[in-house]
């Protein structure tokens, strides 16, 4: 284990090459094979056209499980997650006292499960999979002995084909129609969703089983239930309007900062990272930032997938539950029929707000490993044309993620603050995984 | 005039309720592809995902479409058009100089107007201009006509006479940077405005059309209906970063603008793969198809513009409410989501009503999409709805198709459809509907330049309404026609057709001959007469 260790700090500290976005030359470190992966992964998530959220943040969960046990299978710190996720009882084990390689074992890991969960992409997804392949496998085998690489990827292909058959029975599986049922019987009655756009594919809700998923780290999808929404009404005292006329003014008067927080999280499928990959992006910022090792990297990347798709899975159990219209159907119905939302309203239920509980859930998981008080600055969207933002804080980048959904005119403000709610609640949850003997 | 009731039909066609007491002419297609000589595959690896097309036009005086299809990493292959008035598609493979390899599209057009076409070749490299020198022979003329070719990914082409220009101005439409392995995405290289040098023949150095955002489709057309036409851009939003759909403007002299959110474009973002315009409605204004993945889209104006004012450049989908929304298989037992591609308006059963055909197929064994994607024939019934008729006019193959033509290899009054496709030969089909309606088909001709009226539009006025449809080189998938302008008119027994020619006014009406041919020559005080020779 410390021959492995050492030469993988030994190529950590050695390699001096091109960096994956750009032409700068940097040092790397260990985590850097690690995070280059995430960041094609972040690229197949855009580009894959079954990736809406819920489904990212499941790939998330997954690759982050398979990479953290790449590490923490030959770690004397690193707790396996064996019986601690929810239907993993036991994963293959490394051989005693035989030598292995972390790098390789972790590239080996890497490619399988990211063609595994990426397998639908299209053919140039596939071309980059292959080509990103090729060019991280042989940095992550440069000077390692033959006998040890083909030790290494035995035991990798081993452990990716256990993670794998384990995520087949969780009920996200598979996605058929991009998530969209052929057949739906919506809910009677006027706080009930409908459809909101003219695209024919919506005209039924995105993954209405989703919250039945199996969780990671919570017990299941009703694990962090919420309150339930303000009651529907049309009178202008209720909550329920006053929420409505809160959209509508605001959106209405937009200032142009506003309305930049509104786009910056709208992380629409197919056309970003989606909202998880968009906390993947800023967790992996600030894990380069600090040339983060291969193992705190995996433990960061796990934790956090883990929230996510438990914090996707609790809030489409909730959606579900209440099934709530948006403000657009509201808005059009009571106050303004012309009004338009700045943003394409989501097709499928309201309540709670998917981006604020994910982002809640991403901000505990990174404020406790990563700290409070980090101060960072989010270039997501540069490639977009969107300008970075700057945060004091994780959990000040979810307050925004939350509210901007209300800029955007698709959220009312309780399925924001509750769903930030919702979202703390499950990040406990990841939070709770012993992931480090000492802790 | 014989017609079907569509409601004995119902178990062969897909019906919407609101459709299935109306009297429609049920389409039939007779599949000739293996007697028609034809056999030419589009093949290649990546880079011939896309592309895939068809030039559709006439090139040795005899009246009849003669054919150039795109091979992609194979030599393209040009078939001249053996058919007789009536008779079965026949063609007879002929060298002319346009078997290129790494060919993705072609686009025929009259450059240096001297009457006879010549060809755009869209490569993955060098784009090549071949000039027409008369019986199906081409030559080269980058060189001679200035033409820089450049060394991209080209998928995408439109045509126009800006006002007073005496050579055309092209737009090519440049896909991803090829050479990115890694970073493919946000690779997009600049589009080309190849506008006409000063003072002389040919073309001035490109201008590059940037932001560019890797499109599979452009088309200059006249949506103002202001005598000027724009030009459009579908773009593939599974590369650009930051895009969307685009318009510029077009002022001659001027480098073109995009329309902005505050003139009232509306930021959309698909995979846009193919465009169609026809004035559907007659109000002026043309409608719009484009094609995409899972979610085509049918644009109308949002705001028609009151009488006398410019329109805002601000469209609304329809496809839903049209019955144009093609997202998925009509038929077969794969309903995964639908890959569009080549999209045209012709009127399929002469009823007076412009139909949509729209190519299907996979782009590459994406799982997520059909893979037995059938084309759709979306026939328009006198609700302006659409009723998919595909499957019961015998076109709905499940090839992997890509660029096409609609339109009439026989010149027997009904368009044919050609479909090129991906991995297999290209398909043909004779039109046969039974009981069909009357119709015309007019070429206008005036004096160089812009012999063919490129940029004019054609309306044709009869008993039963008025339609309009503009002369356009571009749009489609990679594919683009010249020739014959088809209308069908239904019971009509006499038509009227006047020219709005290009930077001019309507014309006067002219009576045209129903059910045959007639050039529309703008120097000449009538449309006259023509008839095939064989």
């Amino acid at each position: 284990m410390k021959l492995t260790r050492r030469r993988a700090l030994q190529f950590g500290a050695a390699m001096a090459l091109i960096g994956y976005h750009g032409g700068r030359a940097q040092a790397r470190d260990a985590g850097d094979g690690l995070r280059r992966w995430y960041h094609l992964v972040l690229r197949l998530v855009r580009h894959t056209p079954t990736y809406s959220p819920p489904v990212a943040s499941r790939a998330f969960a997954y690759l982050g499980v398979a990479a953290y046990q790449a590490v923490a299978s030959g770690s004397a710190s690193l707790i396996s997650l064996e019986g601690q996720l929810n239907g993993l009882t036991a994963l293959p084990r490394r051989t005693p006292g035989e030598s292995y390689s972390d790098a390789v074992i972790q590239h080996s890991v890497m490619a399988t499960a990211v063609r595994a969960f990426f397998g639908n992409t299209g053919p140039t997804g596939q071309r980059v999979m292959t080509a990103t392949e090729k060019k991280l496998r042989t940095d992550a085998q440069a000077g390692v002995a033959e006998d040890v690489i083909a030790r290494s990827i035995a035991y990798g292909d081993a452990l990716t084909a256990a993670i794998i058959a384990w995520s087949e029975t969780d009920g996200g599986a598979v996605i058929a129609n991009m998530g969209f049922p052929l057949d739906y019987k919506l809910t009677a009655g006027k706080a009930r969703w409908v459809p909101t756009s003219a695209i024919r594919q919506q005209q039924f809700p995105l993954l209405p089983d989703w919250g039945r998923n199996r969780t990671f780290a919570m017990p299941d999808g009703a694990t962090c239930p919420l309150p339930p929404p303000p009651d529907y009404s049309e009178d202008p005292d209720s909550d329920f309007y006053r929420e409505a006329r809160e959209v509508y003014d605001t959106t209405r008067s937009l200032t142009v900062d506003q309305e930049a927080i509104a786009r910056f999280w709208s992380d629409d499928p197919m056309l970003s990272p989606t909202p998880p990959g968009h906390w993947i992006q800023i967790a992996l910022e600030r894990l380069a930032a600090e040339s983060a090792s291969l193992d705190r990297t995996a433990e960061v990347l796990m934790v956090l997938g883990i929230a996510m798709a438990d914090a996707f899975i609790g809030c489409w159990n909730a959606k579900y539950q209440y099934d709530l219209l948006r403000p657009v159907t509201y808005i059009r119905r009571v106050i303004d029929p012309a009004w338009e939302p700045l943003l394409i309203t989501p097709p499928f239920p309201e309540y709670p707000s998917g981006h604020s509980t994910q982002s809640g859930a991403a901000a505990a998981v990174l404020t406790k490993l990563l700290g409070a008080r980090v101060s960072f600055t989010d270039t997501t969207h540069v490639r977009d044309g969107l300008e970075p933002r700057h945060f004091a804080s994780f959990e000040a980048a979810a307050q925004e993620a939350g509210i901007s959904r209300l800029y955007g005119g698709i959220h009312f403000r309780a399925a924001i603050e509750r769903g930030l709610d919702q979202g703390r609640c499950i990040g406990q949850h990841a939070l709770a995984l012993r992931t480090r003997s000492s802790t | 005039m014989k017609r079907v009731v569509l409601a004995v039909l119902a178990g062969l066609v897909v019906l919407r309720p609101a459709a299935a007491s109306e009297e429609m002419i049920v389409p039939r297609f007779s599949d000739e592809t293996q007697a028609s000589g034809i056999n030419s595959v589009y093949a290649g690896e990546w880079q011939y995902m896309v592309g895939g097309g068809a030039a559709v036009f006439d090139c040795n005086a005899d009246g009849f479409p003669d054919v150039l299809l795109a091979g992609g990493e194979k030599p393209a292959n040009f078939y001249v058009n053996t058919a007789r008035q009536g008779g079965p598609l026949t063609f007879a493979r002929q060298p002319s100089g346009l078997e290129f390899d790494a060919v993705t599209g072609a686009y025929p057009l009259d450059i240096d107007s001297d009457g006879i076409m010549d060809v755009v070749v869209l490569r993955v490299g060098e784009n090549i201009i071949m000039k027409g020198e008369g019986n199906c022979r081409f030559s080269r003329s980058n060189e001679a006509w200035g033409f820089d070719g450049g060394d991209g990914w080209s998928t995408a082409f439109a045509a126009i006479w800006e006002k007073d220009a005496a050579w055309p101005t092209l737009a090519i439409g440049n896909y991803i940077d090829r050479t990115q392995e890694l970073e493919p995405w946000g690779s997009c290289t600049p589009n080309w405005l190849h506008r006409p040098a000063p003072g002389a023949k040919g073309f001035a150095p490109p201008l590059p059309l940037t932001p560019s955002y890797c499109p599979l489709s452009m088309l200059f057309t006249d949506w103002s209906n202001s005598g000027t036409a724009d030009l459009r851009v579908s773009n593939d939003r599974e590369y650009y970063e930051g895009g969307q759909e685009q318009m510029w403007r077009m002022t001659p002299g001027k480098p073109p603008q995009l329309y902005s959110k505050a003139e009232g474009w509306r930021y959309l973002r698909i995979w846009g793969m193919g465009i169609a315009g026809y004035d559907l409605d007659a109000d002026g204004y043309q409608e719009y198809a484009l094609t995409s993945m899972a979610d085509n889209k049918l644009q109308t104006l949002a705001k028609p513009p009151q009488q006398g004012t410019r329109p805002e450049p601000s469209y609304k989908d329809v496809a839903w409410a049209k019955g144009a929304t093609a997202h998925r298989p009509f038929m077969g037992d794969d309903l995964r989501p639908s890959t569009g591609w080549h999209t045209e308006f012709q009127d399929v059963n002469n009823d007076g009503r412009a139909d949509l055909f729209i190519a299907k197929g996979n782009v590459s064994e994406m799982p997520d999409f059909a893979m037995k994607d059938p084309n759709n024939l979306l026939v328009q019934g006198v609700d302006g709805k659409f009723i998919e008729m595909a499957g019961v006019a015998g076109v709905a193959s499940l090839a992997q198709a890509r660029g096409g033509a609609v339109t009439d290899f026989n010149l027997d009054g009904l368009v044919d459809l050609l479909v090129v496709n991906r991995n297999s030969t290209a398909e043909i089909w004779r039109n046969t509907t039974p009981g069909a309606g009357n119709w015309i088909a007019v070429q206008l001709k005036q004096p160089a330049p812009n012999t063919g009226g490129v940029g004019a539009m054609v309306e044709v006025r009869t008993a039963e309404g008025v339609q309009r449809r503009e002369i356009t080189v571009g749009g489609g998938h990679a594919s683009g026609q010249a020739g014959w302008i088809h209308f069908g008119i239904g019971d009509a027994v006499h038509a009227d057709l006047r020219v709005r020619w290009p930077g001019e006014d309507w014309g006067e009406p002219i009576t045209v001959p129903v059910n045959g041919f007639a050039i529309v020559d703008k120097i000449g005080p009538a449309a006259h007469a023509w008839r095939p020779a064989r």
